[in-house]
């Protein structure tokens, strides 16, 4: 069986609704694939069709076949044989993959105890030399919820490889990562690459960029182009995937930035902060200018969050924070990462604008003249926020804070959860209206290259911790 | 760790203040005559006498001001001075030792009792549930699962005096299996216990089986079979241990509402412990020994939240973690 | 806006006690029969055209004694959730709104209060004043107030401090509409399902106080009160002690089905992790990436 997957006119219906339409691909052994797609339930369901775990609620027709087994029509039983033995898939949300109670070289040693059989003191060395591979081994003893977001992904990383599996699945292994954790994953996919057959389900282009091999694109569970991975991104054919590989920061043109001096607006001076018994920075002076775009990077842990909170008052702080020209409350105001969260629950969005336009007598024309802009339609704010996309609400609570004419917006990793197309879209628009209104931003981001190419100047916290900088 | 028992030391302090107030309100409500109907109930309604009565009012010093009782009060209780028995005479930390170890044979038991049946209930009852649903979003009980789930819901649903009640109705006074009620040898406590275990069990089998559900249809139980685990051996190393710690931790805080029931399950079954004689402690105005048996099951639930936080923090990692970072 | 599936239990716990209700309500109205009226020539007679439940062993008629039993429990339940919620939903707000030393000093009353376990604080207030409906009152609101401080912080504090409500405060909503839109939402629901537990925990807790003869004093026609005086006369009529029992059982049972969040045991009630830090540090699980 040269053919290590076969999936023939594959098409899975949720009641009436259809995820994924007629699908159909060939992978060799030794063959990688990359399938690229924004965030939807087809991508992930084909990974769970090619493991033989579809919901026996959902409808599904077509062929699967994985090394000659029919994972659609075989039993249950007979398709968890095979998982960890010939299939193994890196999950998408590595939290919930860990037993929370169990220490983290525990939950790599069963896989050496149980699925390939070795002995309990063996097994407990092989997990140790896995998980030293993977840089954590300092953290073996450690349990889920003392890890960070990246520590767990390479600890189920570690979990999944350690099986040997031939075909290896791997479900958005980057989604949410810092770039440094990205890149190193990407060379751990690349051995993977190399050891046997690898599938990568991603929205990140870079990802399929640098595993090479065969790429699939899909929209909205359907086919839109395959081919060669190098010959898609260099020369594509559709006009998604021309949108989804101009999304990716590195191939934006950059706006222009402006250079000429900026009054300032505030000023910070040798600013400390401090959250529980941990110093997050000392020392950092900087300053803000009206108008100016400014963006702000950094790993996660290093205090972008808490430096927008403190510049909002939001937080504790030592050092100076001194604006220029009195501000009211209102006219500083934050966008949130989670743009659900940022919305009171259980009521419709327009009562929630119309509460804003209400307590700061905001005209009509202008709500209505925003919103157009925006690109919003009235339809959409009949609904709550949790009955709206992730982009769209996002959209919204950018209306809502430049309703009030803020003079400063500290918009905090505004598109990090959101798909690569929405988030270039969302990106433009904030900075355009931004520039518009003189409203000073202060973009935070873990991704550099995004911020380089939209904002008048970046500040890199990381490099800031340890000196004494003032830019 | 020391916060833990820190904090605990505050609450037996804070609970014993309470007891010794309350009582000591009490004491100085008693109307004229009560130091009367005491003595009466003492010596016998014939023998009592004004100077009887007298005596027991000098016994309670009833003559002084408010504030130097008060403070006298507390002395004795702070150095566990407890007296005697306003109606028996005896020593109060005597009565109080006999009383213990009744209840806690019947208290002991009926955890017991009630983790036998809870756990292999819950447990399967929520493997059922899961496994009917294999992969669907909403949980379908089985047959199994939902008589579980009325079962519960008609024991819960009573005080559990009346479920007691109904069992002395079954077995004792039409099957005859069981003697109705009394404290001698074996048999006596088999009603009981299966009262108590019966209502604690009730709750506690819903809440193994939740979590027994939230494991078998969480994430890391799937991973746990993506890795390559059978699932006999992803049950055993991953759903069990979140299953069982979360519920030993529930269960101690059960034993809190086991205190309660002690009182009035001994009541109903004249089982001679401490809650038996707390309830005729109020019943006949007894006031020392009010105060000793109220201050001794303040003492056992003080004592059962910290061998539950305690125990919750040598088996549950995540709590060492939280009380290690400070805030 | 999603339309609401009424649950099963929901509906049948509600239909029970608008039976209940319609006997306690319906009885004095309709009937008007006197039951503190003795007969003492027609003593525990079943069930008959004259006392539809019969005559318990002082010839009083059951149907009227019943009725008035329900109206006793149900008028305790109802001025203890009252009460309760009321104090107990002020003190949980504050609490978590205003943190710092406000929220420590409340939080040691609320721990002063649950330093005994909730019977013996009752029995030993019932002892004060034997007898009293008022101390009875008194001691089960408190106890039960508690309980609606502890779970209304516990889910007010992840609200204050969340995004959301402090999103709004950036745009300088007032603090009136930071709990109408914020707050009151978050602990709606769980505030009528506590009412609906609570007033059960209140019945249960007056009958048990009645059963050791600690209660309300006799003729009163309290519920616990009535098994333990109509316990000896099991044998030659059993329907009599079978009435109050029932009349519990169906009274507790309606407050749980209304009170139950379908196929979960309620995670309200003493069952709430004591440290404030437990409940929120476990939405640390999910830590910003």
């Amino acid at each position: 069986m040269s053919q290590y997957i076969a999936i023939e006119h594959l098409s899975i219906y949720a009641q009436d609704t259809i995820i994924v339409e007629d699908l159909s691909l060939n992978l060799e052994q030794g063959e990688t694939l990359t399938i690229l797609g924004e965030t939807g339930a087809g991508k992930s369901l084909l990974a769970q069709a090619i493991m033989g775990d579809l919901p026996s609620a959902l409808k599904v027709t077509g062929n699967v076949l994985v090394n000659g087994v029919d994972m659609l029509r075989a039993n249950r039983r007979e398709c968890e044989q095979l998982w960890g033995r010939d299939i193994v898939m890196l999950p998408q949300e590595p939290w919930h993959s860990l037993s929370p109670m169990m220490k983290i070289r525990q939950q790599v040693a069963e896989v050496f105890r149980f699925t390939l059989g070795n002995g309990a003191r063996e097994a407990q060395k092989s997990a140790k030399t896995q998980l030293d591979n993977l840089a954590l081994k300092d953290d073996s003893d450690k349990v889920p919820s003392q890890l960070s977001g990246g520590m767990a992904q390479r600890v189920a990383f570690a979990c999944a490889s350690a099986t040997n599996a031939p075909l290896f699945l791997a479900d958005e292994p980057t989604k949410g990562l810092d770039p440094g954790r990205k890149h190193h994953i990407i060379e751990q996919l690349k051995q993977k690459a190399n050891d046997g057959t690898l599938l990568t389900i991603t929205h990140d282009v870079s990802v399929a960029e640098a595993l090479g091999g065969k790429c699939m694109v899909l929209k909205n569970g359907k086919l839109v182009e395959t081919g060669d991975t190098r010959k898609i991104l260099s020369s594509p054919s559709s006009n998604y995937t021309k949108a989804l590989i101009a999304s990716a920061p590195q191939h934006w043109t950059a706006t222009t930035k402006k250079t000429h001096r900026f009054a300032p607006l505030v000023s910070v001076n040798d600013l400390t902060i401090v959250r529980g018994n941990h110093t997050l920075f000392t020392g950092l002076s900087f300053s803000l200018g009206e108008g100016e775009i400014v963006g702000l990077c950094g790993d996660s842990g290093s205090g972008k969050t808490s430096l927008g909170d403190a510049l909002l008052g939001l937080l504790p702080y030592q050092g100076n924070i001194a604006f220029h020209t009195l501000l009211h409350r209102y006219q500083t105001l934050k966008l949130y990462q989670d743009p659900p969260s940022s919305f009171a629950d259980h009521t419709t969005l327009k009562s929630l604008i119309d509460d804003v336009i209400k307590l700061h007598n905001v005209s009509k024309k202008r709500a209505d003249l925003l919103s157009a802009q925006l690109g919003l339609n009235q339809q959409l704010f009949e609904r709550s926020a949790s009955e709206v996309s992730g982009g769209e609400l996002q959209r919204i609570a950018l209306l809502r804070a430049l309703l009030l004419r803020p003079k400063l917006l500290i918009a905090d990793e505004p598109t990090s959860r959101l798909d690569p197309i929405t988030s270039k879209a969302i990106t433009h628009l904030l900075v355009d209206q931004c520039r518009e209104e003189n409203c000073t931003v202060l973009f935070i981001s873990h991704d550099r290259t995004q911020l380089e190419k939209v904002c008048d100047r970046v500040i890199d916290l990381q490099s800031l911790t340890t000196s004494k900088a003032v830019i | 760790m020391r916060k833990i028992l820190l904090q605990r030391l505050l609450q037996a302090v804070l609970m014993a203040w309470s007891v010794g107030t309350l009582t000591f309100i009490i004491t100085r409500s008693l109307p004229g005559d009560m130091a009367y109907k005491i003595a009466a109930g003492r010596y016998g309604d014939d023998a009592v006498s004004t100077s009887a009565a007298n005596a027991v009012a000098e016994e309670l010093g009833l003559h002084r001001s408010a504030f130097e009782q008060y403070v006298s009060w507390m002395t004795d209780l702070a150095s566990l001075e407890l007296g005697n028995s306003l109606v028996t005479g005896a020593p109060i930390v005597v009565e109080l030792q006999n009383q213990l170890s009744y209840t806690l044979v019947l208290a002991g038991l009926a955890i017991l009792v009630s983790a036998l049946i809870a756990f292999p209930l819950g447990i399967y009852s929520g493997i059922r549930c899961a496994r009917k649903s294999e992969n669907t979003p909403k949980s379908r009980a089985s047959l199994f699962d939902k008589t579980a789930l009325v079962f519960s819901t008609f024991v819960r649903s009573q005080p559990v005096f009346c479920l007691g009640l109904i069992l002395i109705f079954i077995f004792a006074l039409e099957l005859n299996w069981l003697p109705v009620a009394g404290s001698s040898g074996f048999v006596y406590t088999i009603l009981p216990v299966m009262t108590l275990g019966l209502s604690l069990a009730a709750i506690s089998n819903r809440v193994i089986r939740n979590s027994t559900v939230n494991a078998v249809q969480s994430g890391y139980f799937h991973f746990a079979k993506i890795k390559g685990l059978s699932a006999l051996e992803a049950f055993r190393c991953h759903a069990l241990p979140n299953v069982v710690i979360p519920a030993l931790a529930f269960m101690g805080i059960q034993l809190i509402g086991l205190i309660e029931g002690v009182i009035m399950i001994e009541s109903l079954f004249a089982w001679p412990g401490i809650g038996h004689g707390l309830s005729h402690a109020v019943f006949a105005r007894d006031i020392t020994m009010l105060q000793g048996t109220a201050l001794l099951m303040g003492t056992l639930f003080v004592l059962v939240n910290t061998l539950v936080d305690l125990s919750q923090y040598a088996l549950d990692p995540r709590v060492r973690e939280n009380l290690g970072h400070s805030q | 806006m999603k339309t609401f599936a009424l649950p099963v239990e929901k509906v049948i716990g509600f239909s029970l006690l608008m039976l209940l209700l319609l006997l306690a309500l319906g009885e004095p109205v309709l009937l008007g029969t006197n039951g503190n009226q003795q007969n003492l020539k027609q003593v525990l007679e079943a069930p008959s055209a004259q006392h539809w439940l019969g005559t318990d062993q002082f010839g009083r008629d059951m149907l009227a004694r019943i009725s008035e039993g329900l109206r006793i429990s149900l008028s305790l339940a109802a001025l203890c959730v009252l009460s309760s919620s009321i104090i107990g939903m002020l003190t949980g707000v504050i609490a978590a709104w205003c943190r710092g030393w406000v929220d420590t000093t409340l939080n040691f009353i609320a721990n002063t209060i649950l330093a005994l376990p909730g019977l013996v604080l009752i029995l030993l207030f019932a002892a004060l004043v034997p007898g009293s409906f008022i101390m009875l009152y008194l001691a089960i609101s408190l106890v039960l107030a508690v309980e609606y401080f502890r779970l209304v912080r516990a889910i007010t504090l992840p609200v204050v401090t969340g995004p959301a409500l402090e999103n709004s405060a950036l745009m300088g909503f007032p603090k009136r509409y930071l709990f109408s839109k914020h707050i009151w939402p978050a602990i709606r629901l769980d505030v009528l399902s506590l009412a609906a537990f609570g007033a059960s925990s209140s019945i249960i807790a007056m009958a048990s106080v009645g059963f050791v003869y600690v209660g309300l004093k006799p003729p009163s026609p309290e519920l616990g009160l009535m098994i333990v005086e109509l316990f000896p006369y099991y044998h030659e009529a059993p329907w009599l002690l079978a009435q109050p029992i029932f009349t519990l059982f169906v009274l507790v049972l309606g407050f749980h089905l209304l009170s139950a969040k379908s196929d979960k045991t309620p995670r309200l009630n003493k069952f709430i992790f004591d440290s404030s830090s437990r409940l929120s540090k476990s939405n640390a699980l999910e830590r910003k990436l």
